[in-house]
């Protein structure tokens, strides 16, 4: 019996030894964790260092961005409209290339590249704001002209307190609707005034299809109902406004939104 | 804000929130206890569900064959729960004094819940005794009901503690929404955060996988004691035992892969970052080894069924299809285990005219993948089917037409795998992944719908002659090593994947890891850390069929009067239908 058990370890220890032989030789990726920048004497090339080490790693952005298709590439030329530091400052019109890498990162369903679907998160749920203003340092520097400062990242850490205006850290304090919708990103999914994304059901009308509570419980909870249609882009809409507006701006967003009839 | 408040949380945590452990460190420790546990946990609970159901063909067959056999896989069960426990007692106290802080946090969230788990596992446990220990005083009658039920009660027991553990789980995974680190766990509410996103498909997930892996050891052991026999009636019996254990695990295994599917779209759902972090991030690479490993289950799983036809008379006329069913399954891991993107230096990458291979990445997509692997499991089903049948001849009068309504279906199924497989290539992302509802869907009705008319279409079939069990070559029992050892790395590997996509989070978004252990390791050394589970896990279980066969020694009697197997495939495949 002593040949059996031999034969048996042998094909166990084979086996093992295969498995593990296999899973050496494909690409060892290791998932890093995003580091704390030290903010004395940043640089810009210590940011765009930093940001380069965030963009491969802790922030996983290769995964779209890089090789894959399912997001613009940011390393080379697309469409002949040059690397992603060439092309963010002609992306949007009146918005410099930090600010709209910033809204890109922060609140990516702003504005969606044309061909492409809105499954970019907030990235600023993941990555310290420093973090963040690496990323856009690194990506300016690819074509571009890199202007973050350490006063940006200054700036957005909570002891500066310039960051976060809105009341309860939302983009912003206004109670004034369509100031709201344009400031949280609303209108890059919503169509309201016949403007507007078409990734989540349209403002307009939706008085008429939905009662107060339930739309008060679609800006808290998104993914509690979805509505009929946008299966497929459930899970897209952020379920953080409950946190970033405040209660005076989630009442004035829902009373305006069931007046729309 | 949320920044700001987790690194108020991680300098909160600096202090006190971890322990070290000599050699593999904190996060080693508890990988190996978790996945230990994990593996005896699916172990148990898999088991007694076709300990109940063999049971009930025995009571219900009248056949003392299969109620013998149902005591002998409950046999196997009594040390494993101890083992079970023992591995889960070493979990806790690992949580507990290497990561003091986030045990606080899930306990103070669950403590109900895990109350009810102890109280549960005891409770189970004794039913287990019951269960066992009365099998020979409740033999007959009402009284054979009334043990049966036991058994019945033993999986509801089970099931429960397990689905109160995926909650746990779960939630580190996919906290429910609104939830964030300055959330205190009142707030929460437990049955809140039991009922997460991925909470119901990951137990659905593991429910069958539990069968699955269940089968593969019970086949394994049955495996090793023929091997061992001295006797043809116990190689007869075992050699049985292991046709049984490894119908299990592959019939159930074939529909895996569905439940797969709802668990990745659940995660998708959940978070867009989560779902492309497991599929195209840091993870990518770990499904082509995943298809590695499965292409061994299909090849090892048919390749028994295929050697043990040569045991049945009659089963020589579908030799023939055997090697363009090897063709299949072949082309199908290639295609499977092809990747999607390659890593490559800038040059090889400026030569390929990008990370696609110019001919290779037409295979790494997943409308191709999708295809492979449906006409895999299909062909799989089609070996089962042949070897059921292989020594019945139908003999109602329509079993011509039976016979060719099964092949048209066999033939549909496989045109629309093949065609919305094609069609994927010109439509977009979000139309190509509704694709793979319709190929899945006709792989299952095919599925339901052929072994529906089989049923029937072998009622009173004539048998070409009985099957000549334990006459089967030694060689086909590695095959039954093969895929438990292979069944067991591949939940290494998925537990590795299902936790890993947090990356450096205890809960996702709601707790960070701030250890100098966060990083999540790369494949090289997770298979290595997979492997030592696997070991431990594999060894102990050896030792606890070796205990169990030493407690037999002494029922001489027992082993002596082994009952002869059924003389035809169909029966058993029947039972299980």
């Amino acid at each position: 019996m002593w040949r059996t058990n031999v034969k048996i370890l042998a094909l166990v220890v084979g086996m093992l030894g295969a498995f593990i032989l296999v899973a050496n030789s494909i690409p060892q990726i290791q998932s890093e964790v995003p580091e704390a920048l030290d903010l004395g004497d940043v640089t810009p090339e210590a940011l765009i260092a930093a940001g380069e080490r965030v963009f491969n790693g802790a922030g996983g952005c290769t995964a779209c961005h890089g090789l894959g298709v399912r997001a613009p590439n940011l390393l080379i030329d697309e469409r002949g409209t040059g690397t992603i530091g060439a092309r963010c400052g002609n992306r949007k019109p009146d918005t410099s290339c930090k600010d709209y890498l910033l809204e890109s990162l922060t609140n990516p369903g702003a504005f969606v590249v044309p061909g492409y679907q809105p499954i970019m998160q907030d990235m600023s749920r993941t990555l310290p704001m420093d973090q963040v203003w690496a990323v856009i340092a690194y990506l300016e520097s690819l074509g571009g002209t890199v202007d973050v400062t350490a006063d940006d990242v200054r700036a957005s850490q909570p002891s500066g307190g310039s960051g976060t205006p809105g009341g309860a850290g939302g983009p912003t304090a206004s109670t004034d609707p369509m100031e709201m919708i344009n400031a949280f990103g609303c209108i890059g999914c919503h169509v309201v005034g016949g403007s507007g994304g078409p990734v989540g059901p349209p403002f307009d009308g939706m008085g008429a299809r939905l009662t107060r509570d339930r739309i008060r419980e679609g800006v808290l909870n998104p993914a509690a109902t979805v509505a009929r249609g946008y299966e497929a882009m459930a899970g897209t809409m952020p379920p953080t406004f409950g946190q970033q507006m405040t209660a005076a701006q989630l009442e004035v967003l829902v009373n305006f939104l069931a007046a729309r009839r | 804000m949320t920044e700001f408040l987790a690194f108020v949380q991680a300098a909160a945590d600096t202090t006190g929130a971890y322990s070290r452990f000599p050699l593999i460190g904190g996060r080693g420790a508890v990988w190996i206890a978790a996945e230990v546990h994990l593996m005896f946990a699916a172990f148990v609970l898999g088991v007694p569900m076709f300990a109940v159901i063999t049971e009930a063909v025995g009571i219900f067959g009248k056949d003392e064959k299969y109620d013998r056999l149902s005591k002998e896989f409950t046999r196997l069960l009594l040390v494993a729960y101890s083992a079970t426990a023992i591995w889960g007692a070493v979990l806790t106290f690992f949580l507990t004094t290497l990561y003091p802080h986030f045990w606080t946090h899930m306990a103070s969230l669950f403590k109900v819940s895990m109350w009810i788990y102890v109280g549960l596992f005891f409770i189970e446990s004794f039913t287990l005794y019951l269960y066992y220990y009365g099998w020979d005083r409740w033999k007959t009658g009402r009284a054979k009901i009334g043990h049966w039920t036991l058994g019945i009660l033993l999986n509801v027991w089970g099931t429960c503690v397990m689905l109160i553990a995926n909650g746990w789980l779960t939630y580190m995974m996919s906290p429910p929404a609104g939830v964030t680190a300055e959330t205190l766990p009142e707030q929460v509410g437990l049955w809140n955060a039991i009922a997460n996103a991925t909470w119901m498909p990951i137990n659905i997930h593991r429910f069958i996988a539990n069968a699955v892996f269940g089968g593969s050891i019970v086949a394994a052991y049955a495996g090793y004691r023929f091997l061992a026999a001295t006797t043809p009636e116990e190689r007869a019996h075992y050699d049985w035992m292991g046709y049984v254990g490894n119908f299990i695990a592959i019939s159930t295994f074939i529909v895996l892969p569905f439940a797969g599917y709802w668990l990745g779209r659940e995660i998708y759902e959940f978070n867009q970052q989560l779902g492309i972090t497991m599929m195209g991030g840091f993870m990518s690479w770990l499904w082509i080894l995943q298809a590695f490993l499965i292409g061994i289950l299909f090849l090892a799983g048919n390749y028994y069924l295929w050697v043990g036809m040569g045991r049945i008379p009659g089963a020589e006329r579908y030799a023939p299809y055997t090697k363009w069913m090897l063709l299949v399954l072949v082309l199908g891991v290639i295609v499977w285990a092809t990747p999607h993107t390659m890593i490559g230096s800038r040059q090889e990458l400026a030569a390929m005219g990008g990370a696609h291979h110019p001919f290779l990445g037409v295979l790494g997509v997943m409308s191709a993948k999708n295809t492979a692997v449906n006409l895999m499991i299909l062909t799989t089903f089609l070996s089962f089917l042949l070897y059921r049948r292989a020594n019945a001849e139908p003999v109602v009068p329509w079993a011509g037409t039976g016979i060719a309504v099964q092949a048209v279906m066999f033939a549909l199924a496989a045109i629309v795998v093949v065609f919305f497989g094609v069609y994927g290539y010109f439509v977009s992302a979000i139309v190509r992944i509704g694709f793979s509802v319709y190929q899945v869907g006709a792989v299952l009705a095919t599925i339901v719908g052929v072994t529906a008319i089989d049923v029937f279409l072998l009622r009173g079939a004539r048998s070409r002659g009985e099957i000549r069990w334990g006459q089967m070559p030694e060689r086909s029992q590695y095959a039954l090593f093969a895929l438990a050892v292979t069944f067991t790395w591949l939940m290494g590997l998925m537990g590795f994947a299902r936790s890993g996509i947090r990356q450096h989070w205890h809960v996702f978004e709601v707790m960070r890891d701030t250890s100098d252990q966060a990083a999540t390791p790369a494949l090289g050394y997770a298979s290595i850390m997979i492997s030592v589970c696997v070991v431990v896990f594999l060894g102990l279980v050896a030792f606890i069929f070796w205990l169990s066969e030493l407690g037999q020694k002494g029922h001489a009697a027992e082993h002596a009067a082994l009952p002869p197997p059924p003389r035809s495939p169909a029966v058993i495949a029947a039972a299980a239908d």
